[in-house]
């Protein structure tokens, strides 16, 4: 193996690595913010992690070109659909588990 | 942080809802509050989505892809600016009959296309038959045929999608004269 088949191989495992980490904290974790925390965080960094990979292994081609749009828009667009996903919560009174609420008083209670 | 009276873009009044559109009037909807990133974010991509799906809608006779996935990729667009700037005051620049206008014209393309082909002395939807008509004739009534697809998906995608995101009731403007499309 060449050193670039190693870094693509090192690139794809630890996009394997975080991609699992996204998985349990989604099924292990007790209500929405902190599963989608979870999910957002780690599971971005996976798939940029694990195309990244791909990219490395395709090398200077017009595929890796695509692979690199990919990566781009992947980090634009997964945070902001958490954002989004956050907010729609919060707009439906979705409470998070732990402190009853305390995030919505601070709001002055004006939900809805 | 969050501004409650933001009232998203300014559309206009729409005084009466006989005139076709999915929409409240404007002091009837929920209040609506937006977020700076999620429409910074949607400014950004919405050129590149849309560019994407007609990308997917040409290339579709040659490689991966095609209409309907193309049509649905455009239509995301517009689903995109209706999560940014909230679906009413997008769905309230859209009259019912732009809608159908696309969906007949793909319709249109498509029939064209298919009955193009008996004139150049085939059957329905002979492509080969172009050939004698123009240079690389089957290829290019094939994409007229993709693109047909394409538009018919995104304006279906989207007059759903509007349908679902306003809640509007139908059932009481389908009781109204003047309003027979959907």
């Amino acid at each position: 193996m060449t050193p670039v088949e190693y870094l693509a191989a090192a690139l794809v495992i630890g996009g394997v690595f975080f991609g699992f980490v996204a998985t349990v904290g989604l099924l292990r974790l007790p209500d929405l913010y902190s599963r989608l925390h979870a999910a957002s965080k780690s599971d971005t960094l996976g798939s940029v992690l694990a195309i990244a990979g791909t990219a490395a292994a395709l090398g200077l081609t017009t595929e890796s070109m695509k692979m690199l749009f990919l990566v781009l828009f992947l980090f634009l667009t997964s945070p902001t659909a958490a954002h989004a996903i956050a907010r729609a919560g919060k707009e439906q009174e979705v409470d998070p588990v732990g402190e009853e609420a305390a995030w919505r008083d601070e709001d002055g209670g004006e939900a809805r | 942080m969050s501004e409650r009276d933001a009232s998203g873009p300014e559309t206009a009044d729409t005084a009466a809802d006989a005139d076709g559109r999915l929409t409240r009037p404007a002091e009837d909807r929920p209040p609506y509050v937006e977020s700076t990133i999620i429409m910074t974010t949607v400014r950004v991509i919405a050129p590149f989505v849309l560019t994407l799906g007609v990308f997917v809608m040409f290339h579709g006779a040659s490689s991966a892809g095609g209409g309907f996935q193309g049509g649905v990729i455009a239509a995301t667009t517009v689903v995109m600016l209706g999560f940014a700037f909230g679906i009413e005051p997008i769905a309230a620049r859209l009259r019912n009959y732009h809608l159908a206008g696309l969906v007949l014209s793909g319709l249109g393309a498509f029939l064209l296309v298919g009955f193009g082909g008996y004139l150049l002395g085939g059957t329905f939807l002979q492509v080969p038959a172009y050939e004698a008509l123009v240079h690389h004739g089957s290829k290019y009534s094939i994409e007229v045929v993709e693109i047909g697809i394409g538009v018919i998906v995104a304006g279906v995608i989207t007059g759903l999608f509007f349908l679902l995101g306003t809640g509007v009731d139908t059932a009481r403007e389908a009781t109204e004269p003047g309003s027979e499309d959907g």
